[in-house]
């Protein structure tokens, strides 16, 4: 937001129904939760106030460890493949031909299909027996089945997302692209800059920006991923692909744990946050240097 | 020209391939029978059938649930919009007390996993009797898109000079006309751009979706996962659904495509 | 630093109808400060992409020093471009900015700091060495893009496309001083592109007038103000720019159309019957019209001189000058004595004619 702007406590008449609306779906279920989680709920009418002791228990809780490390490795894993390939995809998206448009309907395209359907198509097309790419992989002689082997449910769930999300690093780092003017690739031609030169000090800069916007997006998302995984996987084999907000729900509504549910989704929360808030400030930083 | 390097179009057009194959299997499973489906392997569908399709047309669970998905879908984007513009243009426009506070908690509703918000929402929604309707799963939405619809009105509008504001003044016209006659046709771009986004979580999410919603008004994507039944998953069935939940995300990217990449190069942070 | 030549230069774009660029014959001598002036459209662009490289001529050829440079990219011809607005890599300091283009071409540690030193010197520079260009002022920034084009000892020709455009209007001038500075004292080979006079005669040792796709005169800028070699050069330079006439209406037989500088009259007051003889019965450079307008600019020895807009049988006429007495008003006749003409036919030029 720029500096200059009058100070009006009457703006905050324009920012009351948004208020309203997030205070209904966001904060009177946050109290909930964080009132659940200081207590034993037996049945909704019997109920004891028990302090921190579901949160101690979440976190000593190797199921919840087990499904932080896997999400950890999972969003660090898509985000190394998905901000580089992206970039990679929208540096060669052609910036003013007839097919600029159709290029970025198609890559829009998995962002627009119900996350449900996103698991469906893959669950299918990575089946050994009538997917295709499940039966190309073992036409070539590779054995493969993600509905038996962990490391084979982990690819496909990577090649799912990177599927799912690349084209959003896409379409961002494309706009970033396009607002570069094209005297700063001439001068950095006549400057004798190589095309790693011209990425790194024309390109990058510029992408910079958009490029946060993104990675904040994909982390968030990628932790609270849900439903694809539950799809194509339903967490299995065993509990190799059990993210976070599967043992959530599987806690929550399947077992009625409210108590510990709660703990667990408070710790969720603030680990998202705390996540974001170390990317965002280590960049914001590197960048004042 | 110079710098064109033909490695990034070759990843553009490996990766078009990637972003293709698993849609043209979609496609091609929804134009086949199940029994052929799990019969044989074959690139090309030996025989085509719209069974599928005429199916989903003819039985009204299906089209149905399209129409619920399709209500809330629409009833959050008009609830966002509506909330997010007054906002956006207070937060382009003035400082006011705890102006930053608000903008960031706002955001980081954007960070809450909707598993975390399963349990409450039901009883939420229960207490006050909007459990399975199309307002409960809009309002829920609004959690996520609401923040996100701010975040990039607020980018576009300070795009836009002040000075507009002041020679509206100056004319002589109230707030109101200055802001729908001039304001807003001036940035309806952003609108479509946040359209899209609104469309693109609210379509798109089952979790929220499926918890909120009885047997009154399913949407479309818990519809669809009652192709699986004891005789096992009607393949067919479910990807000629899912080629049809393809189809409004299309709709709205082909509204909005010239605002698309505008809209995205002016989201922002900070 | 090198001479260059163009060759009987074409350029016609890939599908278009007509050549954008048509037989360009120029010769820029080794450390001349040469201007390409122009109207938009009469492919000064295209003239400048072809000398950077961007373009490939599609016929005759262009030569740096004799050698044919025609299909060499830019960066081996060794040409540096400044472009309307300050084109500098944004996360990298001043210092690093300007030591960019010999680093890309590893140049050693020790030259890479003397030409720093040399450069910062000679555009008083130093102080801006360790910040981001964020930091600049649209002027400073500009002046550090100048830096880098001039920083390679072995440029051969450097490139200025309308470089005061995004500019600051009151530090314009600035920027132009200190160009025509260190072209002079580092005499490297500049080609300056612009639409704008005034920066073209002040700048440049050689001023070449370009209209849709060919060169209509290249010369000092005296000889392009004082003898333009077509109309049209005569209409463009100058402000108000060339009087035209029918040259009969002058007293000249043998040509067109003659044409006159606003400044080269002495005015004086016509006697009041209006004249209605043709003026050659009065000899060779006379002409007598109406007042129209009066803009007075000063006075020398108590009498005004100024800009008169006059009104004559043949066309409108703008006349600069000592004005014949103070009490010169809107609608009195004045009698127009040229010291010099110019005589065209077809709109070239085929004579100088001194009058006085």
């Amino acid at each position: 937001m720029s500096s200059f702007k009058p100070k009006n406590n009457r703006a905050w008449l324009g920012v009351l129904p948004v208020l309203l609306i997030v205070a209904f779906s966001a904060v009177i279920p946050l109290m909930t939760v964080v009132n659940y989680s200081v207590q034993d709920i037996l049945d909704f009418n019997s109920r004891f106030f028990v302090g921190f002791e579901w949160y101690q228990q979440t976190l000593k809780d190797p199921r919840f460890v087990d499904a932080f490390l896997r999400q950890v490795v999972f969003s660090l894993t898509i985000l190394a493949i998905e901000v580089p390939l992206g970039v990679a995809v929208a540096k060669g998206i052609p910036k003013d031909s007839r097919f600029t448009s159709l290029i970025l309907i198609l890559l829009a395209l998995p962002l627009l299909i119900p996350w449900n359907v996103v698991g469906t198509i893959w669950q299918v097309f990575a089946r050994p027996d009538i997917g295709l790419l499940g039966w190309t992989v073992n036409a070539l002689g590779i054995p493969y089945n993600y509905t038996a082997e962990p490391l084979h449910a982990w690819l496909t769930l990577v090649a799912m997302d990177v599927w799912h999300w690349t084209s959003l690093i896409a379409l961002l780092a494309f706009a970033g692209l396009t607002s570069i003017p094209t005297p700063f690739y001439q001068a950095a031609e006549l400057d004798g800059a190589s095309r790693w030169q011209v990425f790194r000090y024309v390109e990058m800069p510029r992408l910079q920006g958009v490029l946060i916007i993104g990675v904040l997006l994909r982390l968030m998302d990628s932790f609270m991923i849900y439903t694809e995984p539950f799809v194509l996987t339903g967490g299995g084999p065993g509990n190799a692909t059990t993210m976070l907000s599967q043992h959530l729900a599987t806690m929550a509504v399947g077992q009625f744990d409210l108590g510990p549910a709660a703990a667990f989704s408070v710790i969720y929360f603030l680990f998202i946050l705390l996540f974001c808030w170390i990317f965002y400030t280590s960049v914001v930083r590197s960048d004042d240097e | 020209m110079m710098n064109r390097p033909g490695l990034s179009r070759g990843v553009l057009i490996v990766y078009g391939l990637y972003l293709l194959l698993p849609l043209y299997w979609l496609l091609s499973m929804s134009l086949r029978s199940n029994a052929d489906i799990q019969g044989s392997f074959s690139l090309l569908p030996p025989t085509l059938t719209l069974a599928n399709f005429a199916e989903i047309f003819s039985n009204p669970v299906w089209y149905e649930g399209f129409a619920n998905s399709l209500s809330y879908v629409a009833i959050n984007t008009l609830i966002s919009l509506a909330v997010a513009i007054p906002a956006a243009y207070a937060f382009s426009r003035y400082r006011f007390l705890g102006d930053k506070q608000l903008f960031f908690w706002l955001l980081t509703n954007r960070m809450a996993p909707p598993a975390v918000f399963l349990l409450p929402f039901f009883q939420l929604y229960s207490a006050v009797g909007l459990f399975d309707t199309p307002l409960a799963v809009a309002l829920a939405h609004c959690l996520f898109t609401v923040p996100l619809a701010v975040w990039i009105l607020e980018g576009f509008f300070s795009g836009v000079p002040t000075e507009l504001d002041e020679m509206a003044q100056i004319d002589g016209h109230s707030f109101l006309y200055f802001f729908m006659r001039v304001f807003l046709p001036i940035n309806r771009g952003a609108i479509g751009v946040t359209l899209f986004f609104c469309f693109m979580f609210s379509w798109v999410e089952l979790l929220l979706a499926r918890t909120l919603s009885g047997a009154s008004s399913k949407p479309i994507v818990v519809v669809m996962t009652r192709t699986v039944s004891a005789s096992g998953v009607d393949w067919g069935l479910l990807a000629a659904a899912g080629v049809l939940t393809v189809l409004p995300g299309v709709l709205v990217v082909w509204f909005v495509r010239k605002d698309l990449v505008k809209g995205f190069a002016l989201g922002r942070v900070s | 630093m090198a001479r260059i030549n163009l060759e009987n230069l074409g350029f016609v774009y890939p599908g278009a109808e007509s050549a954008t660029l048509d037989g360009l014959n120029l010769t820029i001598a080794d450390g001349e400060a040469h201007a390409l002036l122009g109207a938009s459209g009469a492919g000064k662009t295209t003239l400048l992409n072809i000398l950077s490289g961007l373009l490939t001529p599609t016929s005759g050829a262009l030569r740096f020093d004799d050698k044919d440079v025609s299909r060499q990219s830019g960066r081996l011809r060794n040409v540096a471009q400044v472009f309307q607005f300050p084109v500098l890599y944004e996360s990298l300091s001043v210092a690093e900015n300007l030591a960019f283009p010999l680093k890309t071409r590893k140049a050693p540690e020790n030259l890479i700091r003397d030409r720093l030193d040399y450069i910062c010197d000679e555009l008083h520079i130093g102080d801006l060495r360790a910040l981001k260009p964020a930091a600049l002022s649209l002027f400073q920034k500009q002046l550090i893009a100048v830096g880098k084009a001039l920083v390679r000892p072995d440029v051969s020709l450097v490139l200025l496309d309308e470089p005061l455009t995004a500019v600051e209007p009151r530090t314009k001038w600035r920027l132009r001083q200190t160009l025509r500075r260190v072209q002079a004292d580092l005499k490297v080979t500049m080609i300056y592109v612009t639409h704008d006079q005034t920066e073209a005669l002040t700048f440049a040792d050689r001023v070449s007038v370009l209209t849709a796709g060919g060169i209509l005169q290249t010369g000092t800028p005296e000889q392009v103000y004082n003898s333009p070699e077509h109309e049209f050069v005569g209409h463009f330079v100058g402000s108000p720019g060339m009087n035209f006439l029918p040259a009969k209406a002058l007293g000249i037989n043998d040509a067109d159309r003659a044409g006159f500088r606003p400044e080269w009259a002495v005015l004086s007051r016509a006697n009041s019957t209006p004249s209605t003889a043709p003026a050659n019965s009065t000899g060779i450079g006379h002409i007598t019209g109406k007042i129209l307008r009066i803009r007075v600019q000063g006075a020398q020895a108590g009498k005004p001189f100024g800009l008169l807009t006059v009104a004559t049988d043949h066309g409108e006429v703008a006349v600069r000058g000592e004005f014949p007495d103070a009490a010169v008003s809107a609608g009195d006749r004045l009698h127009m004595q040229l010291t010099r003409c110019i005589a065209y036919t077809d709109q070239r030029k085929v004579s100088d004619i001194e009058l006085l």
